[in-house]
């Protein structure tokens, strides 16, 4: 036990790939033992995660967990085996545990074949997912961040649908371009720097010249942008998420996209702050319109799985404007608003995935009255969209009502403008979600020979509801009290915050009130205009 | 003459496969050959040994360190590392022969003795700097490799690939020779380290017969590493050729060329800078043309053995970005880059023979659903592909990692994002191979042709492409290891590079 004492994070990150592997090994006729054995073990990781996580309190450091050691010296670059889980990524190292299990659990019986090795290759992409989000030297992120692309290739790739062999290549390709660009920068910087340790590496940056901090900056961006997937680098997104399978769809939406907003936060805006603020402009508006056309285009969808595709758009580019506020709320917000949308975005995805698993069709217009056959299944859609437009008392509300606050207290030129348009979104959002429920579940019941309706026979099961309960408890408990949730990341965010505002660049005038602000009531409705817009005059 | 025990160090490793190889070409005068077993089995088994000798020789070697030159001949780190080098490929290319010369029905005691006249020759070639010793090495692995590609003689293609590969193979040996002979009209010594120095005394370095003859003989080694625009050979040659011995042919003979060149390049010439800052120039040009056209041509070829030779093709670009480079860290790169690429390239073509794809079958539908029905073989596959496309945590990334981060450190920005750019097109139809092993159902002609043939039995080959795919990944985990305790030495001890 002493060696587990010692590296907890090393077993959380590498167990599921211990496993995978003797998944893997087991013959094709042991699928259905290797499914549950997969399970079994996620759900294990799940435990320990919040077992280890949750027990300790943060060292000094900031730390929850910490490992460092050197790794290797390669021509003359150390690289350090360092891990740490800490207020930053703390509550998206427990999504993740907590998604992949439940996950497994959702799409039971969604797949017929190689079962053993799509688990194998979940736990895989388990312990991609794990080591870039607990990495604390950027060679160690990067190693993580390629090889999660490689069992989500194969998922999509084997077991998507008709087009998967074109959405596995381009979600490959698309990711793999950004990423390249962004190891030459890397390997820019740690020749400056002389290693991957990002402090060491944000020093060497800052003494590089303005023009090149802008320029390694937007190479970290673009590769971070990607994963975002922020306008107008989101088109391999809807390609992926439409051909993957279930459980594909869950965990990309869930985890894979919260990785490029959490390499914004955690790499890109901490070692190049000045070029993080003098591109947050450009940024704010590219989320801008991510919200408004993510929006648009999922109103017009006929397929309600691109629908929720596009909706992630338009929602991820709300913690892209959080972000790009560079204020303590937004950030704040953004940081809530990647988990609301890994529960929120990821529950919608499991909904469409147990509809298509009874009626092999995801067309809007193939169904109509669902309600009447599918009560229980009907509760839980109805809970899932209204957290995911916006709700007050879900957590879909808070998050976003903090980042509209942080962009609205941004200084930006056209802050209030953005903030303006953002709100619009959420108002989009509502009419393209509710639309949808409307034609699905409403209305008279589709009694069409081929409808989609028609082929609905049974209800949820008890393995349905047992997924979607704890989905439901979190997105309560997020809207009602969302401070268990942002508590860690308050104090490194406020630090990073204050450190990039500190040379306080002429074109912005830092609001004092803006630190005291995270605190926000949230249940009762504080009309979105009215402490900000007092605190501002 | 009696010879010390260092000066047999030296001529050992060269002597065991001379003395196999001729054991196996008495072995195949019996008649029967091809008929009975057991001589079949006598003359692998002696080739194996043969090489297997040599290898276990050369290892005791390594650990004694380097050894004193015996007349032209250096057997040292540099010397030794191409000789284990070398030796891994032929072993690998001996075990995937005996599998696919039984698929193809054409088993013949003479490819293995000409396998290993040119193993003793690309020893040769990379460890010596005497220009004759040199061009006697070259003559001495090219001529075999010739036969070799057209060996099954059944089969037309193979003969026409040949003779492609021959005619144009001897004239970049007539101008490498060309080369050295301006050099020694220059100079009046064959030895190249000395010429150099002689050269840069007299003030003749930047004289325009010097600069010629270092052209013409790097025009030589650009050859053997097929870079564009002396690549148009490779696919043809390689797609004529058995599939072991293409693999041999695109890791070894590309191997040797690229240290021979870093022993004559940057070593002897060392004291000729000028020229070496004009050559570099050249290479910088020739390694862009060299990764765009060979990407790019890769991509729309439909039979998986040209692909891989134009993959092989690009791969001489990255390697030569390597030299563009041109410190002691981008040359233990390279280094390392070869040895991780001896292992995914042999895997790479040993998987053909594994999968049982014999003569014109080896287009991307014909492996269609393979990777289903041969788990431990697609799971290698995957592992290649993955690694020649750079994907970490794989071998691949680590030699690319330091090659393009020297080219960073040396201010050629430009030249590491092509570099990277050309990863990324080339990730495209790796990823085709895959697609076709698991993505894509087995065609209707490919079940056809599977229930046609008896079931592949390739036992050899799959232990050969196993251990590949080991290689590989220790590559990605044991790097470190690999290049501090193996490549890096080489060149120390070697060249004498990094001190």
């Amino acid at each position: 036990m002493t060696w587990l004492n010692l590296h907890p994070l090393t077993f959380l990150v590498f167990a599921p790939t211990l496993l995978g592997f003797v998944l893997m090994a087991l013959p094709h006729s042991l699928g259905k033992l290797s499914r549950l054995l997969g399970f079994l073990g996620a759900l294990a990781i799940f435990i320990l995660s919040l077992a280890w996580l949750l027990g300790h309190a943060p060292a000094a450091g900031g730390a929850i967990l910490a490992e460092r050691a050197p790794w290797f010296t390669l021509v003359g670059l150390p690289v350090d085996y360092a891990l740490a889980v800490d207020g930053l990524n703390l509550w998206l190292v427990l999504l993740t545990t907590f998604l992949v299990p439940l996950t497994m659990l959702g799409t039971w019986n969604s797949l017929k074949d190689r079962l053993g090795t799509f688990a194998a290759l979940f736990l895989l992409l388990e312990t991609g997912m794990l080591g870039a989000l607990v990495a604390q030297d950027l060679f160690v992120f990067y190693l993580f961040w390629e090889a999660m692309l490689i069992p989500m290739y194969f998922m999509i790739g084997i077991w998507g649908g008709d087009e998967r062999r074109y959405a596995a290549n381009k979600f490959f390709l698309y990711t793999l371009s950004g990423s390249l660009l962004w190891l030459v920068a890397l390997l820019y910087l740690a020749n400056k720097a002389g290693g991957f340790n990002p402090a060491v590496m944000a020093q060497a940056a800052s003494a590089l010249p303005f023009g090149v901090q802008g320029w390694l900056f937007i190479a970290f961006a673009v590769a971070f942008a990607i994963k975002v997937p922020l306008f107008p680098l989101h088109t391999w997104l809807p390609d992926a998420h439409v051909q993957a399978p279930t459980a594909g769809s869950v965990i990309l939406a869930g985890v894979l996209l919260k990785l490029g907003g959490y390499g914004f936060i955690r790499f890109a805006i901490p070692m190049f702050p000045q070029a993080a603020m003098h591109y947050a402009k450009p940024i704010a508006l590219l989320s801008v319109i991510a919200i408004v056309y993510g929006a648009l285009v999922a109103m017009v969808q006929r397929d309600i799985k691109k629908l929720v595709a596009y909706s992630s758009v338009s929602h991820m580019g709300f913690v892209m404007l959080g972000l790009a506020s560079m204020t303590v709320i937004g950030t704040q917000g953004a940081m809530l608003q990647m988990l609301n949308h890994g529960i929120s975005t990821g529950a919608l995805f499991l909904l469409v995935g147990m509809l298509y698993d009874r009626a092999h069709t995801r067309m809007i217009a193939d169904f109509g009255g669902v309600a009447v056959k599918m009560p229980i299944f009907t509760t839980f859609f109805m809970i899932v969209t209204l957290s995911s437009i916006g709700l007050p008392l879900t957590n879909g509300f808070v998050g976003e009502f903090w980042i509209l606050n942080g962009t609205f207290l941004s200084g930006f030129p056209w802050g209030r403008l953005y903030a303006i348009l953002a709100t619009s979104g959420v108002v989009l959002g509502a009419v393209y979600m509710l639309w949808m429920f409307m034609r699905v579940f409403w209305g008279p019941e589709n009694k069409d020979e081929d409808s989609g309706t028609h082929h609905l026979h049974s209800d949820l099961n008890a393995r349905e509801i047992a997924v979607m309960l704890p989905i439901v408890i979190l997105i309560v408990w997020m809207g009602v009290h969302p401070k268990t949730f942002v508590a860690a990341s308050e104090a490194p965010v406020t630090a990073l915050l204050q450190e990039i505002k500190a040379p306080a660049p002429q074109v912005f005038v830092l609001k004092p009130a803006v630190h005291e602000a995270p605190e926000i009531p949230v249940s009762g409705s504080p009309a979105p205009e009215g402490p900000a817009a007092h605190e501002v005059h | 003459m009696s010879l010390t025990p260092s000066q047999w160090a030296a001529l050992l490793p060269l002597l065991i496969p001379v003395f196999g190889a001729c054991v196996v070409i008495f072995m195949s005068l019996d008649r029967d050959q091809t008929t009975t077993k057991w001589i079949r089995g006598a003359m692998y088994g002696t080739a194996l040994l043969a090489v297997a000798a040599s290898f276990w020789y050369l290892t005791d070697l390594w650990k004694a360190g380097s050894q004193p030159a015996f007349f032209q001949l250096h057997m040292d780190r540099l010397a030794q590392f191409t000789g284990i080098f070398v030796m891994v490929a032929a072993a690998l290319t001996i075990l995937q022969s005996w599998d696919h010369f039984h698929q193809e029905g054409w088993v013949k005691g003479e490819t293995l003795a000409l396998l290993l006249f040119s193993a003793v020759g690309m020893m040769l070639f990379a460890s010596t700097t005497h220009f004759v010793v040199l061009f006697l090495g070259l003559e001495l692995f090219s001529i075999p490799l010739y036969a070799l590609v057209g060996t099954v003689r059944a089969r037309p293609e193979s003969a026409e690939g040949g003779m492609k590969y021959f005619l144009t193979g001897a004239v970049a040996s007539s101008s490498f020779l060309m080369g050295g002979v301006l050099i020694y009209g220059m100079s009046g010594t064959f030895d190249l380290a000395a010429a150099a120095a002689t050269l840069k005394t007299q003030g003749l370095v930047l004289d325009p017969l010097v600069l010629v003859g270092a052209a013409l003989m790097l025009l030589g080694f650009l050859f053997k590493v097929s870079a564009v625009p002396f690549h148009q050979w490779t696919p043809d040659a390689y797609e004529a050729s058995p599939h072991p011995i293409a693999g041999f042919m695109s890791v070894a003979t590309k191997g040797v060329a690229f240290i021979a060149l870093l022993r004559v390049f940057p070593g002897s010439f060392a004291p000729m800078g000028a020229v070496g800052v004009k050559m570099q120039a050249v290479v910088a040009v020739l390694a862009v043309a060299t990764l765009v056209l060979g990407n790019l041509t890769a991509l729309v070829q439909s039979n998986v053995k040209r692909m891989l030779a134009y993959s092989s093709i690009s791969h001489a670009g990255y390697l030569l970005l390597g030299f563009v480079a041109g410190t002691p860290a981008a040359y233990t790169g390279v280094l390392f880059y070869l040895v991780i690429y001896l292992a995914m390239n042999m895997g790479a073509f040993g998987l053909l023979t594994a999968f049982g794809l014999v003569g014109e079958h080896t287009t991307f539908e014909d492996l269609r659903g393979l990777g289903w029905k041969r788990p431990a073989m697609g799971f290698a596959a995957a592992v290649f592909m993955l690694s020649l496309a750079g994907i970490p945590p794989l071998g691949g990334f680590y030699g690319k990692y330091m090659i393009f981060r020297e080219l960073v450190g040396t201010g050629h920005v430009g030249l590491a994002i092509l570099g990277v750019i050309a990863s990324l097109v080339s990730a495209y139809y790796y990823l085709r191979l895959l697609v076709a092993l698991f993505l894509q159902a087995p065609s209707a002609e490919a079940e056809r042709l599977a229930s046609d043939r008896p079931a592949v039995h390739a036992p050899l080959a799959g232990a050969a492409v196993l251990v590949c795919a080991a290689i590989v990944l220790a590559g990605g985990f044991l790097q470190y290891a690999l290049v501090d305790g193996f490549a890096k030495r080489a060149l120390i001890e070697g060249l004498g590079l990094i001190r």
